[in-house]
């Protein structure tokens, strides 16, 4: 059984972040001694010691706790690029059911085990999903991938949060306030993705309204074979983005796969104003003729609509060319405050236009080319800036709507998985912005 | 019939909250003759007893009989003897807490109502024993090994006492605890650092 591997007692997790605790402290012991020798000595040092040590306490970790950490440090930058890169590709296992609990769980939710319901169940495990496992079945003529969650997913959520608490304030550098603010966000998002009959109305509100994008694949569900924690649906063709690089894919099929996802995510931010927010390679299969097929519903952000004008005005030009609109966004969205001095103001502004300018340089082309590292390495460089300016960092009170942490999110892992694809895209001007442009104006006068 | 009595007794025991006070009473109750209980049972605890070993029966040999058993690991086949158990149990989950009311289950002892069960588990569970240690899932130890039923047996009043305190949806819980409890015992039964320590330490002892 793997399942030592694995930290599952909440002691054993806590043991974990104490070690991680400790060593970071011996860290900044480590630092300041040496400052003393040495005065000219930066935190740069410092920072990449506490990286590495929290990378290998989380990475050995797994479960809910790696996912909250992969997200806050994304957001923040603390992790240098190599790890960021490994976060991401990290699929966070829960620890592994054994055969019995399978079938328990199958006798729980439908009265009949699984070999009973399908024509053939296997018991061993494909992959790992990122709260349970997915198993394949057949019925009929039909290939069926089968989720199951483990038990206790929500409660194990709630206490790996608790921990994961002090630790992240310490290491993230973040006042209490926004860290409040993220963690309740992450908590009320990782709970929904544990309620596998949401998962399920969504998937099939999403897929309904995105089926007009061209090669773009959804899988069928099976509400007589699904329940709060199974989840039957058909079995997607396709590899993973590890695996389908390794078939050394030509630059087209790249391109119809990127330009695949880029639609998907266009559709869903600017029509259905509520996001697959989880674009982890992990979540979508590739296929060698160019299509893409999309699984995994589980974490769903729905965009409310304020913050929606706010928020994606930023990525229309016209707007970012009046100050006056500028200024009322970064109000509106709480980035900076009225208690800020003007002076503070003006440099929080200045470092948050510039990085958006950068965000939005996808949009201003017909086509982009993702492939290319520098603007990649460009966003990594900024973000690392901005997270260090004194201005923020000295903020009493939480700068940032929580809903950005998601479409931050979002946008990031999408630019950096078409950035891994090497794909060029169609980003050019889309209808959305009209009312977006609209909307700014009819406010300012 | 013994089946019918017993169901009768949980009916009785249902609708009044509290066990019959004599043979008498329920017979009366249960509309039948006194000589007709006494063929099954020589008293009311003696029924009491067997009401729990029947479900381990019935749960066992529905677990020999389900498609997976035979491919099963022994660690797999107690799991799922136990999760079956609880299946059965929850059937009747009103009367189990009851009894669990009226004698507290104070671990590492049991109530006499578990006496029978206790008999049959062992009976049922020493093959399964005997093939890990065939199998070298556990580790054989002088001494020791023979009593794996017996922390086997442990193993399953904490999970039984754990069920019928559990509040969660679903009892959620309790399947966690028997996962996490049947690994820690096939882990603690299988061959550990402890082994290897005992080895080295004899060694020590006998080369001095």
């Amino acid at each position: 059984m793997e399942q030592n591997s694995i930290p599952s007692s909440k002691v054993e997790r806590a043991m974990r972040f104490v070690k991680t605790g400790a060593q970071i402290g011996g860290n900044y012991i480590k630092h300041y001694s040496k400052k003393i020798v040495d005065p000219s000595l930066t935190k740069d040092q410092l920072h990449e010691d506490n990286a590495t040590d929290v990378y290998n306490a989380l990475s050995e970790l797994k479960g809910s706790a790696l996912k909250v950490a992969q997200m806050l440090s994304m957001e923040k930058n603390v992790l240098p690029r190599q790890y960021t890169n490994k976060f991401q590709m990290a699929q966070y296992s829960a620890p592994p059911l054994s055969g019995p609990l399978i079938v328990q769980t199958f006798v729980k939710s439908f009265g009949k085990s699984p070999q009973q319901l399908f024509d053939t169940f296997e018991m061993k495990a494909s992959n790992a999903a990122s709260i349970g496992q997915v198993h394949k079945a057949t019925l009929g003529d039909k290939n069926l991938a089968v989720k199951i969650q483990y038990p206790g997913v929500a409660e194990s959520i709630k206490s790996d949060l608790k921990i994961v608490k002090p630790i992240a304030f310490r290491l993230l550098d973040m006042n209490e306030k926004e860290l409040d603010k993220y963690i309740k966000e992450v908590e009320s998002k990782l709970i929904e993705e544990t309620d596998y009959e949401l998962e399920f109305k969504r998937s099939i509100e999403i897929s309904n309204q995105c089926k007009q994008i061209p090669n773009l694949k959804f899988t069928n569900y099976y509400k007589e074979f699904s329940s709060t924690r199974v989840l039957t649906m058909d079995w997607l063709s396709g590899m993973h983005m590890e695996e389908f690089l390794k078939t050394n894919p030509s630059q087209e099929v790249r391109d119809s796969i990127g330009q695949a996802m880029w639609d998907f995510y266009d559709v869903q931010v600017h029509q259905l104003k509520a996001v697959h927010a989880d674009p982890h390679p992990g979540n979508f299969l590739m296929n060698a003729d160019g299509s893409l097929g999309v699984i995994d519903f589980g974490c769903v952000k729905e965009i409310p609509e304020d913050f929606y004008f706010n928020y994606f005005a930023l990525l229309v030009p016209e707007i970012m060319k009046n100050e006056a609109s500028i200024q009322y966004i970064m109000m509106q969205q709480q980035i900076i405050n009225a208690s800020d001095s003007s002076q503070a103001q003006k440099i929080i502004t200045d470092a948050f236009v510039k990085m958006t300018n950068l965000l939005r340089t996808p949009f201003d082309f017909d086509v982009f080319d993702f492939g290319n590292n520098a603007y990649i390495d460009e966003i990594y460089a900024l973000g690392e800036e901005v997270s260090k300016m004194d201005e923020l960092k000295k903020s009493k009170e939480g700068r940032g709507s929580q809903h950005a942490l998601y479409i931050n999110r979002t946008y990031f892992g999408l630019y950096s998985m078409l950035n891994v694809l090497q794909a060029k895209i169609k980003t050019g001007v889309r209808d959305w912005r009209q009312p977006l442009i609209e909307f700014h104006l009819k406010r300012a006068n | 019939m013994k089946a019918e009595l017993i169901n009768k007794y949980i009916q009785y025991v249902l609708d009044h909250n509290q066990s019959p006070k004599s043979v008498y009473l329920f017979a009366k109750a249960a509309d039948i003759e006194e000589k007709e209980f006494y063929k099954h049972f020589s008293s009311l605890q003696m029924l009491e007893a067997a009401i729990y070993k029947q479900w381990f029966t019935d749960a066992f040999s529905e677990c020999t009989q389900s498609e997976p058993w035979q491919s099963y690991t022994t660690r797999e086949k107690a799991l799922a003897v136990f999760y079956t158990f609880i299946e059965h149990a929850k059937n009747h989950r009103s009367f189990a807490v009851y009894l669990k009311k009226r004698d507290l289950i104070k671990l590492p002892k049991w109530p006499t109502y578990l006496n029978e069960l206790r008999n049959e588990f062992k009976v049922l569970m020493i093959p399964i024993v005997n093939e890990a240690l065939d199998t070298k899932e556990v580790e054989a130890r002088r001494f020791i090994d023979g009593k794996y039923i017996d922390a086997l047996w442990g193993n399953f009043l904490f999970v039984l006492h754990f069920w019928l305190n559990d509040e969660s949806p679903g009892f959620e819980k309790t399947d966690e605890a028997i996962e996490r409890s049947i690994n820690l015992a096939f882990d603690l039964m299988g061959k550990s650092p402890l082994d290897a320590a005992l080895n080295f330490g004899k060694f020590l002892f006998q080369n001095r």
